[in-house]
């Protein structure tokens, strides 16, 4: 940087000379680098989604053939016919809309306690929402699923819903958010008779919309995607999300690979997986440019 | 501790300071309380709860028997066990540094105000990210199946010979990392540009007048600068690898010959085995592996500092 201080004539025609400094060759370098993983990132699951159109046997005999004139719909008919998807698609709805209701409503309120006011076991608290972040998963399934039998709850939507509600992550991650926010808009919104709960209502939440919105989509992704906790508390058919529909499908795969057999599943399985990646695809899509600001917003800075 | 930072609230309130005192006292508590319910139902009575059955032998129904260390000396001398770790670890080798590199380059590039095509390369990065993982595996086994599969079957079109890529020990590994690769890495690039975010463009206007390439720059000023950044994401991604369960679960059931029977799924396994107590002690040597880890990333970081 010093640099740039004893050389101020070599520097004076910078300006007219950045231009060309992006030589052609490494822009393309660039592009062509970026097509590359493009088309490597997209092209399983445009592979998945075109064969789950194809005949069964055509899947395996030839898995890179592309005949539009042999698509058929037969491998979705198959499929709906026999797992559960559509009572999986609403058992994920349902818990969809709980749980992301209690985690976007609490978490913020929590993570304004944190970022905004000093209170007695205030630091213990906050540590152990870190050291939930560090726990894997998997280390509290059996317990919580004792827990669940004790309190008659295995195949609700309680247990579905409960565990896992305001999660950790979205409670570090909003704190974050808030505190970004200047005290003196508190301080005036009191100055003005609002209550602390009115606070967090009229200030706090239409002030990290942003960060807000990215939390929707991180977590309706999490609740959408979630499989082994729902596949250990909520095995049966009535009960089972989408994820554990389509979970139980796979396990149906290993145990049939020979011939027919191998094939028809495989159909079904990509129609399964297909229909299942469609909302989240959609929804991204549409929402990506608050997804992508949303989650830089809220994130760790320095 | 005392809301002393607040004095403009205080003219108005000179009647009725107590109150008003109180209630801000108060609304912290009322607000952390969901969570801390939820978290002592559901997090910390089931922490207790695993730990003590650690120490017993419980297999699920009737009575259990206290074992002391038994389960956690079994653990540490059984082979098995260490093979899980051996496992993780591989793949952690096989993950993290190659998709660290890989998501740098992209974050930069995607970075690029004059880069065009910017919005599709996000698209693209993402998709991985946003769909569900069940799919994507059940996709994988399809395409990397030894007869059937289309990845195969382009290896075939340049005459190369078929691969067991889910049948032999040698291969499980690799393609279970590229699943995890594919996931994975377009989230660990959104971090990345969350970092590039907050640096200050002027540095590589000074870099450009001085004549430093591309590729100087980027190693002179954006790695350095992105350094925390990218010290988060791997701190998440060894939580995330070591704790790896549903990818081994739905593409390999930790075969073949236990190549892909990761700490996590190995864990799973005590519980199909109805073996809880050890599957609790297994439980608690993770958490303790994973917290060293995560402390010592954390330790790295704060030793350049």
């Amino acid at each position: 940087m010093t640099d740039t201080l004893t050389r101020p004539v070599a520097a004076a025609p910078a300006p007219a000379a950045e231009r060309p400094r992006h030589r052609p060759s490494l822009r393309l370098g660039s592009h062509a680098f970026l097509m590359l993983l493009l088309i490597a990132f997209l092209a399983p699951v445009a592979w998945a989604i075109v064969s789950s159109f194809k005949q069964p046997n055509d899947i395996i005999r030839d898995p890179l053939g592309f005949d539009v004139s042999t698509f058929t719909l037969q491998n979705f008919l198959a499929m709906f016919q026999d797992v559960p998807i559509a009572s999986g698609f609403l058992n994920t709805g349902i818990v969809l809309v709980i749980k992301g209701g209690i985690t976007l409503f609490f978490a913020p309120l929590a993570a304004f306690a944190f970022a905004k006011y000093d209170f007695l076991g205030k630091n213990l608290i906050f540590g152990a929402v870190l050291v939930t972040l560090m726990l894997p998963t998997i280390v509290l399934i059996i317990p919580l699923l004792l827990e669940m039998k004790a309190l008659g709850w295995v195949n609700t939507y309680q247990a579905l819903i409960l565990p896992g509600a305001i999660d950790a992550f979205a409670i570090f991650w909003m704190r974050q958010v808030i505190t970004a926010v200047p005290d003196e808009l508190l301080d005036a919104a009191r100055v003005d008779g609002a209550s602390e709960f009115g606070i967090y209502w009229r200030v706090i939440l239409p002030v990290i919309r942003p960060g807000l919105a990215g939390l929707a989509v991180l977590t309706i992704m999490n609740i959408y995607n979630d499989f082994v906790w729902p596949v250990v508390v909520a095995s049966s058919d009535r009960m089972a999300t989408l994820q554990v529909v389509l979970s139980t499908l796979a396990q149906n795969i290993t145990g049939n690979r020979i011939g027919a057999d191998y094939a028809t599943v495989t159909g079904e399985l990509l129609a399964a997986s297909s229909i299942a990646l469609i909302p989240l695809l959609v929804l991204f899509i549409v929402l990506q440019r608050h997804f992508i600001n949303g989650i830089l917003a809220g994130s760790v800075k320095g | 501790m005392t809301i002393s930072t607040l004095p403009s609230a205080a003219p108005r309130r000179t009647r009725r300071p107590s109150a008003a005192r109180l209630r801000r006292r108060s609304a912290p508590y009322l607000f952390v309380l969901p969570f801390v319910a939820i978290f002592l139902a559901f997090s910390v009575y089931p922490l207790i709860f695993t730990a003590r059955l650690s120490f017993t032998n419980w297999r699920g129904s009737g009575a259990a028997e206290w074992v002391g260390w038994g389960n956690y000396t079994y653990l540490l001398t059984s082979e098995a066990f260490w093979n899980s770790l051996g496992n993780s670890a591989i793949l952690w080798l096989l993950i993290v540094p190659i998709q660290v590199v890989l998501a740098v380059l992209v974050a930069v590039l995607l970075n690029s105000a004059k880069l065009r095509l910017r919005g599709l390369y996000r698209v693209a990065f993402i998709v991985p990210f946003v769909t569900p993982l069940v799919a994507v595996a059940q996709i994988w086994v399809v395409l990397f199946d030894q007869q059937y599969g289309a990845v195969n079957a382009i290896l075939g079109v340049f005459g190369l010979p078929d691969i067991g890529w889910l049948t032999t020990s040698a291969w499980s590994k690799p393609t279970l990392a590229l699943l995890f690769l594919w996931k994975t890495t377009g989230f660990i690039v959104i971090i990345l540009l969350s970092g590039l975010q907050s640096i200050d463009q002027s540095m590589y206007e000074a870099a450009e007048l001085d004549g430093a390439t591309k590729l100087r720059q980027l190693w002179s000023i954006t790695v350095p600068l992105l350094r925390r950044t990218i010290m988060f994401a791997v701190v998440l991604q060894t939580l995330a690898v070591f704790q790896m369960f549903a990818e081994p679960f739905v593409v390999t059931q930790g075969g073949p010959y236990n190549s892909t029977t990761t700490a996590g799924y190995y864990l799973y396994n005590h519980i199909t085995r109805g073996d809880l107590g050890t599957g609790a002690a297994n439980s608690f040597l993770l958490v303790i592996l994973v917290m060293v880890l995560s402390l010592f990333f954390v330790r790295l970081l704060r030793a350049k500092d």
